[in-house]
């Protein structure tokens, strides 16, 4: 369905114009960001050493429980714990947690909630970057970080019912479990 | 703007989702800086785009198409989603701070911001304050990694100075392997003499 809307709007005259028009501008905006991103990255990873897979985020803040599911494990959520793409993440009905990722994008739960980093891949330096968040239930409160700058087509927040294309910035989000 | 009659009843349904608690909803709200983005909500029954703050889209389920929503108030907002809004982390903010050619003293101006790194590092109760030296291109490879480290640990030793314990820092040092400002080997760039400060 987003495709066919995207073709649509690509074959139409007039934003084939302001694409055009824009595009000069647009590409060094998009090449200045892509530098300071890639300071981003090198700074993150310098900062969790030579692990396997780099650590997507961190939990920030704690409220109750808070559970996160990994490799088959659950491990109760603490401030400063690193968060891994694949990560299952699920607050008790009187948690909440607010998570800090590598490209300043910023994710937070209310109670009841739960949902998994399904995609991180934040390598600007090779282009590769996306953002990919199921939430299963409850809410959550999303602002969105240098990857959506970079790559605004690669951010989604999907649900049992919709796909959320996140152009930018701040998006709350509701999902009944 | 005139409230419509559409509007009104568009209004009275969000209340009635907020008063009987089932519906998927997605709210587009201002970033912490003012700034509005955009979001499409689709599902296999249609999208609908949302560009307006508090603008919101409602979806039954999966074979029903989303369906656009006038502004929500900021009360109602806060009502839905006060728990995951009060327990979000103020964004991370980044510092560049800018040496003197071949020193580890701080450009005055640098020195000035110190105050408003301590200010960020209060503001967020931050223990993951990153420090990552760097130099330009002249001189040999090897004196500006330890150049680039002891530009680190300065920022580093001061912050400590001003109370921030040992433990919530991390240094590193690139020498001239992350130029700021690209430029070929043994180029004087004030720019890329720095020390960058993320506090988290």
């Amino acid at each position: 369905m987003v495709f066919h809307l995207r073709s649509i709007l690509l074959t139409s005259g007039c934003c084939r114009h302001m694409l055009h028009s824009g595009f000069n501008g647009a590409a060094r905006v998009r090449k200045s960001l892509v530098l300071a991103a890639c300071g981003l990255f090198l700074l993150w990873n310098w900062d969790i050493g030579s692990a396997e897979m780099p650590a997507a985020g961190i939990v920030k803040s704690v409220k109750g429980e808070v559970v996160i599911f990994r490799s088959g494990q659950s491990l109760e959520a603490g401030e400063g714990m690193r968060i891994f793409m694949g990560d299952r993440v699920q607050t008790a009905e009187t948690g909440s947690v607010g998570l800090i990722f590598s490209d300043d994008s910023l994710v937070s739960m209310g109670p009841a909630s739960e949902m998994v980093v399904s995609e991180y891949h934040f390598v600007p330096i090779e282009n590769k970057l996306s953002f990919v968040i199921r939430v299963f239930r409850g809410t959550i409160a999303y602002l969105s970080g240098q990857i959506s700058k970079l790559s605004p087509e690669s951010v989604r927040l999907e649900t049992p019912v919709m796909t959320i294309g996140v152009r930018g910035t701040h998006v709350l989000v509701k999902q009944e479990g | 703007m005139r409230p419509t009659l559409a509007s009104f009843i568009l209004k009275a349904g969000v209340l009635l989702l907020a008063a009987c608690g089932p519906g998927n909803l997605v709210v587009l709200i201002p970033d912490p800086d003012g700034a509005v983005g955009g979001v499409r909500v689709s599902n296999s029954a249609g999208s609908v785009e949302i560009t307006a703050p508090h603008h919101a889209a409602v979806v039954k389920d999966e074979t029903t198409a989303p369906s656009a929503l006038a502004d929500l108030s900021a009360e109602e907002v806060a009502k839905l989603f006060s728990e995951a809004l009060a327990i979000r982390p103020m964004p991370p903010v980044h510092f560049l701070l800018y040496f003197e050619l071949d020193s580890i003293e701080l450009k005055p101006d640098s020195l000035n911001q110190i105050p408003d790194v301590m200010a960020a590092i209060r503001d967020r109760a931050s223990r993951h304050i990153s420090i990552v030296g760097h130099t330009d291109t002249l001189g040999e490879k090897i004196d500006n990694l330890d150049l680039s480290q002891r530009r680190a640990l300065a920022v580093r030793d001061l912050l400590i100075r001003n109370g921030i314990p040992d433990r919530f820092i991390d240094t590193t040092s690139h020498g001239e392997k992350n130029l700021l400002i690209k430029t070929g080997d043994n180029v004087a760039e004030p720019r890329n003499r720095r020390v960058e400060v993320v506090v988290r």
